[in-house]
C-alpha cells in the first residue's frame, strides 16, 4: 500500500437544493486510497456516503475539489471519457443487483466484456473464471429470478469484475440479503480484493461488514470523522 | 300526421282507336280540399255537364252517354285534337264512348301533389298500361263527374281517397305506430280483386316505413360499429392512463400503507378523486356533445366513466397492497412452478372468455345480419342482443391482439438469442430489453386495437364512399342518362345522334327501358324492369364504365329460330336462364322470351329483363326508345344540351345527393372521425406507455452506463425496447383491421346506403393504411429521441438513487 494511491479525493464539495433548502452533502471530503485495498465507507443513513461513491465513481459532479483515479483526473473528464473509465477502470455493486433479467447468469457477468469488445472466446474464458471465482459455476445458465438474493448480488460482483477494474465500489452490497448471506458477500469482496489486486471502496452501516475491511473511512453529515479516517477497524469482539 | 286526403275519381282504361302508337285514355277526377288542383283554361272552358236536369233516364241500349273532360296542352298535342272533337275510344269489350273536349288546360302549379296521383293528366305517360303503350287521362269536373258515372258501367268507376303523409311529422316513434296501423288497415280490407262497393285499403307506405326504419337500423348499427371501437381504444388507454398514475404514486401509497393505511380507506380515498375527475370529464364531454348534437345518448359514456372512475382505485389499492404483502420469491421450485402455472391460468381464462365472446358475435353477426339485428331491437337503442353482433369487430382485433401478445414474447426472446450470437452489444440490450418488456400486454393491446379499428374505420368509410360512386353508376347507368319524354320518343334516336356528335362524349346507347313491365312465365306474373336495347352497344358501354360488364349480352345478337333471347335477373331468383316468358301485346298475340343468361343490373333494379331491340323488332315489336345513356367527360354538358323535353340525369349529381345525404354523410363523418380518433388514441397509447416504461428503462440504462455504456448508445437500447409493440401494431394492426373488414363488412349491409345491388367488397385504401403505420413508427422515433434528450438531464446518480 505504498507509492501513488489508486483513488485521491480533494476537498470535494457537493451540495443539493431541495426548493428553498441547500443540502449539503459532502462538506470539502479528502482522503486517499491505497492500489488493492479494501476499504469500508460507513456512515448513517444520509450522511453522504453513496453521493461520495457516486463522485468517485463519475456518476455524479462534485461541485468543488478533484477526484484522481489511476491518476486520472475525472472532475475534467467528458461524457465519453467517464464511460471509457466506467468501462475500463470503475465498476459498481449495488444494493439492487441491477442484473438484466432475460440474460443469463453468464451473460449478465458478460455484459461489460461485450461492451468492451472483448473477443467471444476470450469472453467465456473470462465469465467461466468470474462464476467459478464466485461460486456460481454450476449456475451459469440460470436467470436472475431463478437465483436468490445472495447469487444474484454475486452475480452482480462478478459482473463488476468482469472488465478487470482497478476500483470496485459497492453501495450496501448487503442492504437486501440476510446477515449471514451478506457476510459471506462482503468475504467474498474481500478474498477478491486479494486476489484480483483490485481496490475495492465499500459503503455500509453494519458494523460487522466492517470487520473484514483493511480500512474504515466514517463520514457524518459531509465531513469525514477525521479520526477515524485512515485508522484500521478494530473488530468487535462478536465479529468472525 | 297526414295531409288532407285526396279524392281520385277514374273510369276504366279505355283504348283510343285512331292513331299508329298504341295508346290509352282514362277520365280522372282530383279532389282535394273539396276541388281539383287549380287550372288555367287556355282553350275551351272546363268540363260541364251533359244535361242540367236533376234527373235523368238512360235509355238501355241506347248511345254512349257523352261525358266532358279537359285535356292538358301535352295530352292534346299527343291525340292532335281540340276543344269539341270527340276522343276515338273504346272499352275492354269494343263499345264506343262518347267523350268530348270541353278545353284545354294548363295547370297552375305542376308540383300539386294531387297531380302525382294521375300524372297522365299533365302529358302523355310511356308503359303505363303495357309495353309501348302511352297513357293519355282527360279531367274531369265536379259537374261532368256524374256523366262520367252514366258513361261507364256499373262499379267501373273506381273511387279513392289519398292520404299522404307529413314527411316532417314522421320521426322514429311515429313511424312505427303509422306502420302497423297501416297494416292492420290492409288486413281489414276487401279485396281488391272484389268488384263490389266493400272499402279497400291500399298502401304501400308500411313498406317504404319498414324499408327506411330498417336502413336507419342498419346505419345505426353501423355507426355502432365504430363507437364500439373507438370506446374498446379508449378505455383501454384509460386502463393504460391508470397504471401510469399509480406507478408515479406507488411510493406514497406504499409509504401511506406501510404506516398503517387501511386498503379500504385507501380506495375510498382514490375512489372519491377518480369518480369526481371522471363525472367531471364526462359531464363537460357530454355538454360539448349535447351542443353540437342535441339528443345525444349518453349511455356511450358510461364505460369510459366507469373505467376511469374504477380502474385508478383498482391499481392503487393493487399496488399498496403489494408494498405490505410478504411475497417472496418461494425458495421451493415446485412452489415457484405453481404461482407461474396459477398466472397462466387466469391469464389463459381472460384470453378464452374473449375468444368465445369474439366466435360467438362473428357467427350472430353472421348468421343474423346485422340489419335483422338490428330491427330485432326495433327502439333504435342498443340491446344486449344487439351488442354482441355489433361488437364483432373490436372482440376480432381484441383475440387478433392477444394472439400477438402471445407471439411478442416469442419473437423478442428469438430475436435476443440471435442478437447474444452477433458481436454487437447493443443489439444484445436492445433485445433484452424488448425481451424483458415483450410480457406487457397492455401497451401492445392498445396500439394493436388502435391500429387496427383505425384501419377498419377506414376501410369502412373508403367502402362506403367507392360504394356510393358505384352505386351513382348502377343508378344512371353512365355519365348521364335522358329520360326522354313519350311526346319526344319518336326524336329519340336523332337525339342520340346529335349527343354523339357532341364534344366530349364517349359512348351513347339509346334503349327503351319499362318499369314494372308485363311479363308473364307459365304461371306467374312478374314485373320486372324491360330494356329493350341494341345489346352491342350496350355492352361496349358496360365495357368503357365501372359497371359490371355482362359477358351474356353477346348472347342476344345471335337468336335462334322461335323464341328472343333474353336476359333475366331477379332478386328472388325466380327468373333464371332457361326460363320461358311470354311479353302480352295489346291485340297481338304475346311474344315469347327464352332466358339465355343473367342480365346485369340496370339502374339498380332487382328484376330485368333485357332483350335485343333488332330482335324484338324482329319478333313484331319496335322499340319506342325513351332512354339515352351517355358516357365521356363532355356527357353532362352534352345531354343538358339535347333540346328535347327529357329528364336529365347526371351521374355526379346523383353522386352529390347521396353523399350530402343525411344518413350516408353522417356514417362516413363518423367513420372518418373515427380513425382520426382511433388514430389519436393509439398515439397517446404509445405515449403512455412509454411513459409507463420510462422509470424502469433509464433504471436499466443507467445501470448500463455504469458499465460504460456510452450516452449516444442509450437511445438505441432504449428503441429496442419501445419499438417492437409499436412494429408489430403499424405492421399487424392495419392488417387485422383488413382481414376483419373482409369479414364483417358483408353482414353490414352497406348496400342499403351505398344503392348499389349487392354488399361492396371491402375496399382496401393502401395509402391510408401505411399513413396509420408510419404515424405510428414516426410517433415512436419521435418519443426515444425525445426521452432521451430529456433524460439527459437527469444525473445518473438521481436516477440510481430513485431506483433504490
Amino acid at each position: 500500500m505504498s507509492g501513488e494511491p489508486l483513488l485521491r479525493v480533494r476537498d470535494v464539495h457537493r451540495s443539493f437544493r431541495t426548493g428553498p433548502t441547500v443540502v449539503h452533502a459532502l462538506r470539502g471530503v479528502s482522503f486517499d486510497v491505497a492500489a488493492g485495498s479494501m476499504v469500508a465507507l460507513v456512515g448513517r443513513s444520509g450522511s453522504g456516503k453513496t453521493t461520495l461513491l457516486n463522485v468517485i465513481g463519475g456518476l455524479d459532479r462534485p461541485d468543488a475539489g478533484t477526484v484522481h483515479v489511476d491518476g486520472a483526473d475525472i472532475s475534467a473528464l467528458d461524457e465519453d471519457g467517464l464511460s471509457r473509465l466506467r468501462r475500463e477502470k470503475v465498476s459498481y455493486v449495488f444494493q439492487s443487483f441491477g442484473l438484466i433479467p432475460v440474460l443469463s447468469a453468464a451473460e449478465n457477468v458478460a455484459a461489460p466484456l461485450r461492451l468492451a469488445r472483448a473477443a467471444p472466446a476470450e469472453r467465456e474464458r473470462r465469465v467461466e473464471l468470474l462464476l467459478d471465482l464466485v461460486g456460481l459455476a454450476d449456475h451459469a445458465r440460470q436467470r436472475p429470478t431463478e437465483l436468490s438474493g445472495g447469487q444474484q448480488q454475486r452475480v452482480a460482483i462478478a459482473r463488476a469484475l468482469a472488465a478487470s477494474p482497478r476500483l470496485l465500489l459497492a453501495d450496501e452490497p448487503t442492504g437486501q440479503l440476510d446477515a449471514e448471506t451478506g457476510l459471506s458477500v462482503m468475504a467474498l469482496l474481500r478474498g477478491i480484493a486479494e486476489s484480483e489486486g483490485v481496490t475495492v471502496l465499500v459503503s455500509t452501516h453494519d458494523a460487522v461488514m466492517m470487520a473484514l475491511a483493511d480500512r474504515v473511512i466514517r463520514i457524518h453529515d459531509g465531513h469525514l470523522d477525521e479520526q477515524a479516517t485512515g485508522q484500521p477497524y478494530a473488530p468487535v469482539p462478536d465479529a468472525r | 300526421m297526414l295531409l288532407s286526403p285526396i279524392a281520385v275519381a277514374s273510369g276504366p282504361i279505355l283504348t283510343v282507336t285512331e292513331g299508329n302508337a298504341p295508346r290509352t285514355f282514362q277520365f280522372t277526377y282530383l279532389a282535394g280540399d273539396g276541388r281539383g288542383p287549380d287550372v288555367t283554361w287556355i282553350a275551351g272552358s272546363a268540363p260541364g255537364p251533359t244535361v242540367t236536369d236533376e234527373y235523368v233516364v238512360t235509355p238501355y241500349q241506347g248511345p254512349p252517354w257523352p261525358v266532358q273532360v279537359g285535356l292538358s296542352e301535352a295530352d292534346a298535342t299527343e291525340l292532335h285534337l281540340g276543344p269539341g272533337d270527340r276522343i276515338p275510344v273504346k272499352d275492354g269489350h269494343g263499345r264506343k264512348k262518347d267523350v268530348r273536349i270541353s278545353g284545354i288546360y294548363r295547370p297552375a302549379d305542376s308540383a300539386d301533389p294531387a297531380w302525382r296521383l294521375a300524372p297522365a293528366l299533365l302529358h302523355p305517360v310511356p308503359g303505363a298500361d303495357g309495353v309501348g303503350i302511352t297513357r293519355i287521362a282527360g279531367l274531369l269536373s265536379r259537374e261532368s263527374l256524374p256523366d262520367a258515372r252514366l258513361a261507364v258501367g256499373e262499379n267501373e268507376l273506381r273511387r279513392t281517397v289519398h292520404f299522404a303523409p307529413v314527411p316532417d311529422a314522421l320521426t322514429w316513434d311515429t313511424t312505427a305506430t303509422l306502420a302497423s296501423q297501416v297494416v292492420k288497415l290492409k288486413a281489414a280490407s276487401g279485396s281488391s280483386a272484389a268488384r263490389d262497393e266493400s272499402l279497400k285499403w291500399e298502401s304501400r307506405l308500411d313498406v317504404i316505413l319498414r324499408e327506411v326504419r330498417g336502413r336507419i337500423s342498419a346505419v345505426s348499427a353501423q355507426a355502432a360499429v365504430l363507437l364500439i371501437g373507438v370506446l374498446t381504444v379508449t378505455v383501454l388507454v384509460l386502463l393504460l392512463a391508470a397504471g401510469l398514475l399509480v406507478r408515479r404514486r406507488t411510493p406514497a401509497l406504499s409509504a401511506a400503507r406501510q404506516r398503517g393505511a387501511a386498503l379500504p380507506d385507501l380506495g375510498a380515498e382514490l375512489t372519491i378523486e377518480s369518480t369526481v375527475v371522471s363525472l367531471a370529464a364526462a359531464a363537460v364531454g357530454l355538454a360539448l356533445a349535447r351542443a353540437a348534437a342535441p339528443g345525444v345518448s349518453w349511455a356511450w359514456a358510461v364505460p369510459a366513466v366507469l373505467a376511469g372512475g374504477v380502474a385508478g382505485p383498482a391499481f392503487g389499492i393493487l399496488a399498496a397492497a403489494r408494498a405490505s404483502r410478504d411475497r417472496r420469491q418461494p425458495a421451493n421450485a415446485a412452489a415457484r412452478r405453481w404461482i407461474r402455472a396459477t398466472g397462466q391460468l387466469r391469464r389463459a381464462a381472460v384470453e378464452v372468455a374473449v375468444l368465445i365472446a369474439a366466435v360467438a358475435a362473428f357467427v350472430t353477426l353472421h348468421q343474423g345480419g346485422l340489419l335483422s339485428v338490428a330491427s330485432d331491437g326495433d327502439t333504435g337503442e342498443l340491446t344486449g342482443d344487439t351488442i354482441l353482433p355489433i361488437s364483432a369487430p373490436a372482440l376480432g382485433v381484441l383475440v387478433g391482439a392477444l394472439v400477438l401478445i402471445r407471439l411478442l414474447p416469442l419473437g423478442a426472446r428469438f430475436a435476443l438469442r440471435q442478437a447474444l450470437r452477433s458481436r454487437r452489444p447493443l443489439a444484445v440490450f436492445g433485445a433484452a430489453r424488448a425481451a424483458a418488456t415483450a410480457g406487457r400486454a397492455l401497451p401492445l393491446l392498445v396500439l394493436v386495437s388502435a391500429t387496427a379499428l383505425a384501419s377498419f374505420a377506414f376501410i369502412l368509410g373508403t367502402t362506403v364512399s367507392r360504394g356510393l360512386a358505384d352505386g351513382a353508376w348502377s343508378s344512371v347507368g353512365a355519365d348521364a342518362r335522358l329520360d326522354v319524354g313519350a311526346e319526344a320518343g319518336a326524336a329519340t334516336p336523332a337525339v342520340a345522334e346529335r349527343i354523339a356528335a357532341a364534344p366530349g362524349v364517349g359512348q351513347v346507347v339509346v334503349a327503351q327501358v319499362t318499369d314494372s313491365a308485363r311479363v308473364f312465365s307459365e304461371s306467374t306474373l312478374f314485373t320486372p324492369r324491360l330494356v329493350v336495347v341494341d345489346a352491342a352497344a350496350f355492352q361496349r358501354l358496360l365495357a368503357t364504365t365501372p359497371l359490371p360488364d355482362a359477358p351474356d349480352l353477346a348472347r342476344l345478337r345471335t337468336p335462334g329460330p322461335g323464341d328472343v333471347p333474353a336476359l333475366v335477373r331477379s332478386s328472388d331468383g325466380e327468373l333464371r336462364a332457361g326460363t320461358r316468358l311470354q311479353l302480352p301485346r295489346d291485340d297481338a298475340p304475346a311474344i315469347r322470351l327464352t332466358a339465355v343468361g343473367t342480365a346485369p343490373s340496370v339502374g339498380g333494379a332487382g328484376d330485368v329483363v333485357i332483350v335485343d331491340a333488332a330482335a324484338l323488332a324482329s319478333a313484331g315489336l319496335p322499340a319506342v326508345p325513351n332512354t339515352v345513356w351517355v358516357t365521356g367527360p363532355g356527357a353532362a354538358r352534352a345531354v343538358s344540351n339535347s333540346g328535347v323535353a327529357a329528364d336529365v340525369v347526371l351521374r355526379a349529381d346523383v353522386l352529390r345527393a347521396q353523399r350530402v345525404a343525411p344518413l350516408t354523410a353522417g356514417l362516413l363523418r363518423l367513420a372518418w372521425t373515427a380513425a382520426a380518433m382511433l388514430l389519436a388514441l393509439g398515439l397517446l397509447g404509445l405515449t403512455l406507455a412509454a411513459a409507463a416504461g420510462a422509470a424502469e428503462r433509464w433504471q436499466t440504462l443507467t445501470r448500463l452506463r455504469t458499465l460504460g455504456l456510452r450516452h449516444r448508445d442509450v437511445r438505441w437500447v432504449a428503441a429496442g425496447e419501445v419499438l417492437p409493440p409499436v412494429v408489430v401494431a403499424a405492421v399487424c394492426g392495419p392488417l387485422l383491421g383488413a382481414l376483419l373488414a373482409r369479414l364483417t363488412l358483408g353482414p353490414l349491409d352497406l348496400r342499403l346506403l351505398t344503392g348499389q345491388a349487392a354488399d361492396p367488397g371491402a375496399v382496401l385504401p393502401w395509402w391510408l393504411l401505411a399513413l396509420v403505420s408510419v404515424a405510428l413508427l414516426v410517433a415512436a422515433a419521435t418519443v426515444v429521441p425525445v426521452e432521451s434528450a430529456l433524460r439527459r438531464r437527469d444525473r445518473l446518480s438521481e436516477v440510481l438513487r430513485a431506483g433504490e
